[in-house]
């Protein structure tokens, strides 16, 4: 979560803009594009890319949850929505349709797909390339969010101090797991408001507020490959977008769903899905390793 | 010309309810550093040093009232706008934990450098050299989170030279550093001093370590700041285990169970993580005080968390029959303070430990905290939260203390008092556990020494064996 880059993957020499507009595009794409074919596209695109940037170990351990929440979701539909055409059941009032069952099962495998994208995003866009992007324009909110980040696993940390002092003193130590929490608590709070004074006034020691204007240090610079990438990923998605709202507008649920057909239509929104992991393993056969 | 001067300088604190006549914490000090000097200041615990360096500052200074001339290469800082006042004079705090202020290392450093709106390209030019003249390329991209408390206290010197001042001034900067950890700080502020030309004065109440680098040394002491030589100032602020006179013979039960014992423990804290205990034994015997010293990340706070029984070990028998009437005194005294006062704070756990206010009053008569009874712990100086904590520990009679670190950031008038509190519970039956990396408070109060390393515990001798035969640890 708020680990440093560990895995070099797709993007790694991009700016940290053209990660941003790939995920937050494909991401929108994925949201909208309701139409089994397209969420197919996406939920493979998206899985080949976990098991390209976070390994299959952590992609696997994702899809135990992610799997039965699909079959739940398709199962939960029809109970909720009876319509459609194809009776498949009757359980007492309720009537079991194929269509409903079909929804429940897009709509779940919509969301899966949406989680291991932004799971993806969150392996490239660490929080440091992240904050870049804002730094410009919201230089506060940047800072603000910088320092909030590294308080947590500081605050992690020294909750884990405070439990130990708080249960180690036998005698003392609180009895119901409630007075124990509020004590951990109360110690939290009293400590990080101490700390706070001190590092308000190692801010000031270093020329906060001497200025009205900040300047601002951004390690990657943006150059014209990054424009040019970015505007070859906008272009593509645009594509997708247009063709992926022309395949939803001739797809319906309910009352029958018509035939799916092959169409040469799907082809860029694969090329876009597809684009991480093939950058990423253009760059494992580079390194000689495809494992 | 002179880096910094303070001519005839007296401060109060403002008067409060409280205090309505405050006594003054400078009265008609003086003190002259020259360019380039490496300047110490000594001084016990509240004895104003960190007054006086903040004074020079006007953007932390302490409020009160304030008379004299504090001047920094010859101009008065009072007269400095505060653009100009953070290019000339930095000021490097404590604790690594909380003057830390960004997510990544690079952020930090260039921290300061977007406070002055100075440009990209300089400051690039800026994060890079200081960069190089630490060493830091190698964590330049890392979390600041996950650094440790000697690299952390690093990174804050380096973010305050990124800026170039031509005075630095370090308020205790190693006292919460470990003997390497500070080591490797202080060669680094010498580098600063010699090859960069920035003037140094350090605020320090162990100056021992600085002896061979520093050029002059200034005490102060009751309000009044004088310069003494090199060896008077560290003979001033050394502590003497001789103070402390450690009773012979062995006073508890002898050859019955141990206070404690572990025995083939192995821990780790995840299933992916190193084993930090390997197949560890040790025993505490029944009333003495039992030390283990042993390198940064050795494994020492561990050990004493299983000896709690806070954490589990993984394979291993423990036998603590002291479980139900232990205390444990945590790194920071501040994870265990959170009361308004000191009253307060000891009365804390009054309902569950069964004592009252007469044990109260009792207790801080004999830690000779009556005079601070009223204040709030958290403002006191360290010396003295480590022994608030302490007496909010022994008003739970406990029949083993495990205390970590006790003497981290105490001056050595605190260390001889806790030694002597440490004696006297030894006196009354109590069995110690404790950590440290302090040789010379061990060899003051301990009646053993287990050295731990790679997991296990290497050797376990009497101090003043252990010492004569030790390559590396000296009293």
């Amino acid at each position: 979560m708020l680990t440093m880059r560990d895995t070099h993957t797709a993007f790694d020499t991009c700016h940290p803009a053209v990660p941003a507009t790939y995920f937050a595009a494909t991401g929108c794409i994925a949201i909208f594009a309701m139409q089994p074919v397209c969420v197919g596209i996406s939920l493979a695109g998206a899985l080949a890319f976990s098991f390209a940037s976070r390994g299959w170990r952590r992609t696997l351990a994702g899809l135990r949850w992610q799997l039965p929440m699909v079959a739940l979701v398709a199962v939960a539909n029809p109970l909720f929505s009876a319509s459609g055409s194809t009776l498949l059941a009757r359980l007492g009032p309720m009537a079991i349709y194929q269509e409903s069952i079909a929804y429940g099962a897009c709509a779940g495998a919509l969301l899966v797909a949406v989680v291991l994208w932004f799971e993806g995003a969150a392996c490239v866009l660490t929080q440091d390339r992240l904050l870049q992007l804002g730094a410009r324009a919201l230089p506060t909110v940047t800072l603000a969010t910088s320092m909030a980040a590294q308080l947590v696993p500081q605050l992690m940390r020294r909750s884990q101090a405070v439990r130990a002092a708080t249960l180690a003193t036998t005698a003392a130590a609180p009895a119901g797991s409630r007075a124990r929490g509020v004590r951990v608590a109360d110690q939290l709070m009293s400590w990080s408001m101490e700390d706070s004074i001190e590092r308000s006034d190692a801010m000031r020691a270093r020329g906060w507020g001497a200025t009205d204007r900040r300047s601002c240090y951004l390690p990657d610079s943006f150059r014209t490959a990054d424009a040019i990438a970015l505007a070859g990923i906008a272009l593509l998605a645009a594509a997708s977008a247009l063709l992926a709202c022309v395949a939803c507008s001739q797809w319906r649920f309910y009352p029958t769903m018509p035939r799916l057909v092959a169409w040469w239509g799907y082809l860029p929104y694969v090329a876009l899905v597809l684009l991480p992991t093939a950058l990423d393993l253009g760059q494992r056969i580079r390194w000689g390793r495809v494992a | 010309m002179n880096a910094l001067e303070f001519g005839d300088v007296s401060f109060s604190y403002p008067a409060t309810g409280a205090e309505p006549h405050p006594t003054p914490v400078l009265e008609h000090a003086s003190l002259l550093v020259p360019e380039g000097a490496f300047a110490l200041l000594t001084g016990g615990t509240g004895s104003g040093k960190s007054t006086l360096l903040r004074l020079a500052k006007p953007e932390v200074a302490p409020t009160g009232a304030l008379a004299g001339r504090v001047l920094a290469f010859g101009r008065d800082v009072r007269t400095l706008s505060s653009v100009e006042s953070a290019r000339a004079v930095g000021l490097v705090f404590q604790s690594p934990d909380s003057q830390i202020v960004c997510d990544t290392v690079w952020h930090e450093m260039a921290f300061g450098l977007e406070n002055l709106g100075t440009p990209a390209p300089q400051m690039r030019r800026r994060v890079a050299e200081t960069c190089m003249f630490f060493g830091m390329e190698p964590w330049f991209r890392r979390q600041t989170a996950s650094l440790s408390g000697g690299q952390r206290q690093m990174l804050a010197l380096a973010a305050t030279l990124a800026m170039r001042p031509r005075l630095l001034l370090l308020d205790e900067p190693t006292s919460m550093l470990d003997p390497v950890a500070e080591k490797d700080f202080l060669a680094m502020l010498f580098r600063a001093n010699r090859e960069l030309g920035v003037t140094v004065v350090v605020a320090t109440h162990a100056p021992a370590s600085m002896r061979d680098v520093a050029t002059c040394a200034f005490r102060v002491e009751d309000g009044r700041v004088r310069e003494l030589s090199l060896d008077e100032a560290v003979a001033a602020c050394a502590f003497r285990p001789e103070d402390v006179a450690r009773p012979v013979g062995r006073t508890g039960a002898c050859g019955s169970r141990p206070a404690l014992s572990l025995r083939d423990t192995w821990f780790r804290y995840g299933r992916d993580a190193d084993w930090v205990l390997r197949g560890l034994d040790l025993a505490a015997p029944q009333g003495e005080v039992t030390s283990v010293v042993g390198g940064n990340g050795s494994g020492k706070t561990t050990l004493l968390q299983l000896a709690c029984g806070v954490l589990a070990p993984q394979r291993g028998r423990l036998s603590r029959p002291h479980a139900a009437s232990q205390a444990y005194l945590p790194q920071s005294p501040r994870a265990i303070l959170s009361a308004q006062t000191v009253r307060e704070e000891l009365m804390l756990w009054s309902r569950g430990a069964g004592y009252g206010e007469a044990e109260v009053t009792a207790m801080m008569g004999r830690l000779g905290l009556s005079g601070v009874a009223a204040r709030n712990p958290l403002d006191l100086s360290g010396g003295q939260q480590q022994l608030v904590a302490f007496a909010k520990l022994l008003l739970t009679r406990p029949g083993l203390l495990i205390l970590d670190e006790p003497t981290k950031g105490l001056d050595a008038a605190a260390r001889t008092r806790l030694a002597r509190l440490v004696q006297e519970l030894r006196g009354e039956g109590c069995s110690v556990l404790l950590a440290t990396h302090d040789l010379a408070f061990v060899s003051a109060v301990a009646d053993s020494v287990s050295m731990l390393f790679d997991g296990a515990v290497t050797c376990t001798e009497g101090p003043d064996e252990f010492l004569a035969g030790s390559w590396l640890y000296h009293a």
